[in-house]
């Protein structure tokens, strides 16, 4: 083939939509090809003028914000290791300062838990739909073991969260649910839990006048990994595949 | 996709080269860095800065390129809460790994550029994924229709500023630049998408590159 055959694959490679056996055998003419490398580097910057091509939009201030709190701790680290090592200029083995690092490491990890685990306590109490809800959900934000996936809401609900809390361990899990509007009796909220690809129903709930839901998950089912919950809207009843509009979504 | 030998910047896969590669340029021979460029208010000195966990210049960084990295997700996702995750996540892995950022294989906006446009075509297989399962929307009424994502996609695209480099190339040329740049298809998606031979899509595609990079290197002169 010749090489100027390779700088048009060079270009769809660039744009990335070179697919198929001409992208296998690109690759392999590409780890030796030092001018293909150059191409495609400089395809590149030409092709990010299409996003500047865009209508500008401004990202909401409250993503900087989550972005800053959620280097922090990666921030923090680094911090007290240095200031420990001015408290002690006599010297301390390299042993024992790994040994440091890690509990401080630890301690910071222990306490980030903590602090997550707190604060979903703490928002659960502000959910003041009664003692019950607080007892079970505290109860089990208790469990070392129990996992939290925040559900934003789309646009059918965009005001809408959802807070699913689950233990890997029991299977068990609830869902907190604030801000989906109240259904009409004819359909139900379904919880999904997503496997990959697959969606495995998971129980129904209905909203009535109060803003917040709670639903109790006797056992996720056995031998799935989940990487993703959602809420739809779906007939009374509910559906073994989901039909209706996504209201809620989280990634694990 | 195959990894060959080399780490490179993968769109399919959502790996960066700039990420695996070391600043290994032109290193100075005292001290073994690459020497910062002149101006300390540049992306590319703000990057360095950053890998050394400079939180007032990646604020810095952030300011400056959110706004291109959002409106690139927002075009491509068309949902805004996972645009604005996609923003979160490209800026996290800016943070953890501008270490690896070298000047000599791109600029910074190509950098943010990719990292961006390689994470949102898999969360888009992602969603498509679980489109063939919901009725995945973020548009009110529109689940009442039934419309999948992939249909979705296809008919609610943000309009290219028609006085931009874009602008300037035939629709044609223009039209499979967008289906792969900003949809994430590759050419045989997008031949069976416009019912076009394959070769007709490859032709259009190095065509549109090819004039792309005429009116781009026009504009800089």
């Amino acid at each position: 083939m010749a090489h100027e055959e390779w700088l048009e694959r060079a270009d769809i490679y660039g744009l990335g939509a070179l697919d198929g056996d001409e992208l296998i055998q690109f690759e392999a003419h590409l780890a030796a090809c030092p001018v293909c490398d150059g191409h495609i580097r400089e395809t590149r910057e030409n092709l990010a003028v299409i996003a500047r091509s865009l209508p500008p939009l401004t990202p909401p201030p409250q993503v900087k914000a989550r972005l800053l709190h959620q280097i922090s701790p990666e921030v923090t680290a680094p911090v007290q290791e240095k200031t420990r090592s001015g408290w002690f200029p006599w010297g301390i083995s390299a042993g024992a300062f790994a040994a440091a690092g890690l509990v401080l490491a630890l301690t910071w990890s222990l306490y980030a838990t903590r602090q997550e685990l707190h604060t979903l306590q703490k928002e659960v109490a502000s959910i003041q739909t009664g003692s019950i809800l607080h007892e079970t959900s505290i109860e089990f934000l208790s469990d070392p073991h129990a996992r939290s996936v925040h559900l934003k809401g789309l646009a059918p609900s965009p005001g809408a969260v959802g807070h699913f809390l689950w233990n890997p361990e029991s299977r068990k899990g609830i869902l907190i649910t604030q801000g989906l509007s109240k259904n009409t009796p004819d359909k139900v909220y379904e919880l999904w839990a997503i496997a990959g690809d697959e969606p495995v129903p998971v129980g129904t709930f209905s909203v009535e006048d109060k803003p917040h839901t709670l639903l109790k998950i006797p056992s996720l089912p056995q031998g799935k990994s989940f990487d993703k919950f959602a809420v739809t809207l779906e007939p009374a009843g509910g559906v073994p595949k989901p039909t209706g509009p996504m209201h809620l979504l989280g990634n694990v | 996709m195959t990894k060959v030998g080399r780490t490179y910047f993968d769109t399919r896969t959502g790996e960066s080269s700039y990420a695996d590669h070391d600043l290994s340029g032109k290193r100075d021979a005292r001290t073994g860095e690459t020497p910062l460029p002149a101006d300390p208010t540049s992306a590319v000195h703000l990057i360095r800065r950053v890998a050394n966990q400079d939180r007032e210049a990646f604020s810095q960084l952030y300011e400056r390129f959110s706004t291109l990295v959002f409106t690139l997700a927002m075009r491509m996702l068309k949902i805004r809460s996972e645009a604005e995750d996609l923003l979160q996540e490209v800026f996290v892995q800016v943070w953890r790994q501008a270490r690896g950022y070298n000047a000599e294989r791109g600029s910074p906006e190509a950098w943010l550029v990719n990292i961006a446009r390689s994470r949102a075509v898999d969360k888009i297989r992602s969603i498509q994924r679980m489109g063939r399962s919901f009725v995945l929307t973020d548009a009110p009424g529109r689940a009442q229709l039934g419309e999948t994502i992939e249909s979705w996609t296809a008919e609610s695209e943000v309009p290219i500023t028609m006085n931009s480099a874009l602008g300037n190339l035939p629709e044609i040329q223009r039209k499979v630049l967008e289906l792969a740049y900003l949809d994430g298809m590759t050419q045989t998606e997008i031949a069976e998408r416009l019912s076009e031979p394959l070769g007709t899509i490859k032709a259009r595609m190095r065509a549109g590159i090819r004039r792309l990079r005429e009116v781009v290197s026009s504009q800089v002169v």
